[in-house]
């Protein structure tokens, strides 16, 4: 466990010194929403249901994407600097590094929600009808299911050529089913008040978190060895 | 004693006679499915404007020119549905107007001899009327029209018994060639899953190139699966592609993750780290398709509108259809047996051709 914490405490330090990870995926988030303000804006003042449908989806389609932007670099940085050997070769289990690597992910993806959402808020007056503690939490569940399958589709791509363009293409079939579309009904729920149907839909995020924690764990290793 | 290459090829000529067998069959032999159902409970096939006997239950009534209490003689909506509690349920989510709704309300006149007390939603009631409306599109009309055209001296909404309605229009014989391509991929794709366990617990190359062999042709597959619904689909539900349909839209999405394992493939030349690398993705993409059942949003749509393969009480294939799909399930495998076989030889020569060259010093 404090392994874990090490590494993804090591992770965040880098990411704190340079902010280049932080820098560029706050911009990139705040040009989704710009573009989504610009796209949006009719659609968005024509009802109420209209709105909720657009921010629960604008929302995580910003996440997702600012997500595999942050989980891109994790691997490849490591490698361009050459300290990937460095970290394989720590005296802990590689499903460890997958984890520590999840964390300081899930850290770096949850702060860039919390801009968006800001963000959101802000560009379209729009004051998530009381529900924006709902909807962090359901960001918060949402991102951990992402980071555990984006953290371990990053490190696979890490080894090809073409990698920033092999990276979606992996890993949006994966979260289609298991993050993109119950989180974006979760927000809908929330926003609309149904608590009950939005904490359905958060546990089977979480289920998805647990399976595909469990089976990154089991795989991490076959992915940097020999 | 048969080597492995005449066996590929001994396996691809039974292959092709059987699917030229098929498709005799699908053409000649297996009669479009006639949904043999319980007369009282289906409205019978009909066209607007024509005058029949048709059997249903009554949805709703509908008076023209009044408004609050109405009596007098109203025109009855009979509908076409197994059930009275699916009826309201679309009903309630307006999906009767929906393109994609395939069960058509008919709406006739009062019957003659009919009090309006009798008329009590949701009961079953055999009528002779005029069909005022009825809720679809032209082909489906026509396809009814053609039925009835060819049966008009059977009593539609006889006193008992089982009646045959033809259904589904002559686009239904692509089916045959349908389901065992999305039978063959499912099967490919979890032979690429065995594979890449064997491959990472054994290291033996042979699974590796099973793995990517299979993977390949359950992309091809996958891809005669869902080229061939929509064709069906557009004639039967009136679009191309429907979303709330777990099978399509789960069939894609595993496409889609096969496509990413091939492209992840060509992206890693190192052959080891392409082997080790392209089975863990493998694994993963395998277990996000069951999974997909999990998600509560998903979930509800399973029961969707996707024909039943299997038969149920509701009916299901005639033996003919039967016998022509149990023939085109097995063609499609003993195909995808011989491709595999085939291919294996390929990627089989193709390394030992990289070994040769990597001998001489070639690049």
């Amino acid at each position: 466990m404090s392994a874990i914490l090490h590494l993804a405490v090591k992770d965040l330090r880098i990411e704190l010194r340079s902010k280049d990870m932080l820098s560029s995926m706050f911009l990139f988030s705040l040009l989704m929403v710009l573009a989504f303000r610009f796209a949006f804006a009719d659609a968005f003042a024509s009802g109420e249901a209209a709105a909720i449908d657009i921010a629960s989806s604008s929302l995580w389609i910003c996440f997702s994407f600012a997500a595999i932007i942050g989980m891109y670099s994790s691997f490849v940085k490591e490698k361009d600097r050459e300290t990937l050997e460095g970290l394989l070769l720590c005296p802990v289990d590689r499903s460890t590094l997958y984890l520590g690597k999840a964390l300081s992910n899930l850290v770096l993806v949850f702060i860039v929600d919390i801009l968006s959402i800001l963000f959101f808020s802000l560009f379209f007056s729009y004051d998530y009808d009381g529900h924006a503690l709902e909807v962090v939490a359901i960001a918060l569940a949402g991102t951990t299911t992402l980071v555990l399958i984006g953290t371990l589709t990053a490190a696979i791509s890490v080894n090809a050529r073409a990698r920033e363009v092999l990276l979606p293409i992996l890993l949006v079939p994966l979260i289609a089913f298991s993050v993109i579309i119950p989180c974006v009904s979760a927000t809908k729920s929330a926003l609309e008040g149904q608590m009950t149907e939005a904490v359905r839909e958060i546990s089977s995020i979480l289920g998805f978190a647990v399976v595909f924690g469990a089976v990154g764990y089991l795989v991490f290793d076959y992915i940097f060895e020999g | 004693m048969l080597n492995k290459k005449r066996l590929g090829l001994v396996a691809i000529v039974v292959a092709a006679l059987l699917i030229l067998l098929t498709t005799y069959l699908a053409l000649f032999f297996a009669p479009i499915p006639q949904t043999s159902v319980e007369v009282a409970n289906k409205v019978a096939p009909s066209v607007e404007g024509s005058r029949m006997q048709v059997a249903g239950f009554i949805g709703r009534l509908i008076f023209t020119n009044c408004t609050g209490n109405c009596t007098g003689s109203p025109a009855v909506l009979l509908a076409d549905f197994s059930d009275y509690s699916r009826y309201t349920s679309a009903v309630e989510d307006s999906a009767l107007d929906q393109p994609w709704w395939t069960i058509q309300p008919l709406i006739v006149e009062m019957p003659a001899g009919v009090s309006l007390d009798d008329l009590v939603l949701g009961t079953n009631l055999s009528a002779m009327g005029e069909v005022k409306k009825t809720q679809g599109f032209p082909s489906f009309q026509a396809d009814y029209a053609l039925a009835v055209e060819s049966s008009d001296d059977v009593t539609i909404g006889g006193s008992s018994g089982e009646y045959e309605i033809v259904i589904a229009p002559i686009s239904q014989k692509i089916f045959y060639f349908h389901m065992p391509s999305a039978w063959v991929c499912y099967v490919a794709f979890f032979v690429t899953l065995v594979g890449s366990i064997l491959y990472l617990r054994s290291r033996n190359v042979n699974y590796d190139r099973l793995a990517f062999c299979s993977a390949e042709l359950g992309v091809l597959f996958a891809t005669l699966a869902i080229t061939t619904g929509p064709i069906w689909a557009k004639e039967e539900w009136g679009v191309y592609w429907r979303w709330d349909d777990t099978k399509l839209v789960s069939t894609f999405i595993l496409w889609l993750v096969y496509i990413g394992y091939l492209s992840l493939r060509a992206a890693i030349a190192e052959t080891g780290t392409k082997a080790r690398v392209s089975a863990v993705y493998g694994i993963i993409g395998f277990v996000t398709v069951p999974m997909s059942f999990l998600s509560s949003r998903v979930a509800p749509l399973i029961d969707s509108s996707h024909p039943e393969v299997i038969a149920t009480s509701k009916g299901g294939l005639s033996a003919e259809a039967g016998i022509t799909i149990g023939i085109a399930v097995v063609a499609f495998t003993i195909l995808y047996t011989a491709m595999l076989i085939r291919r294996l030889g390929v990627a089989e020569s193709a390394d030992e051709l990289e070994e040769i060259k990597r001998e001489i010093g070639g690049e």
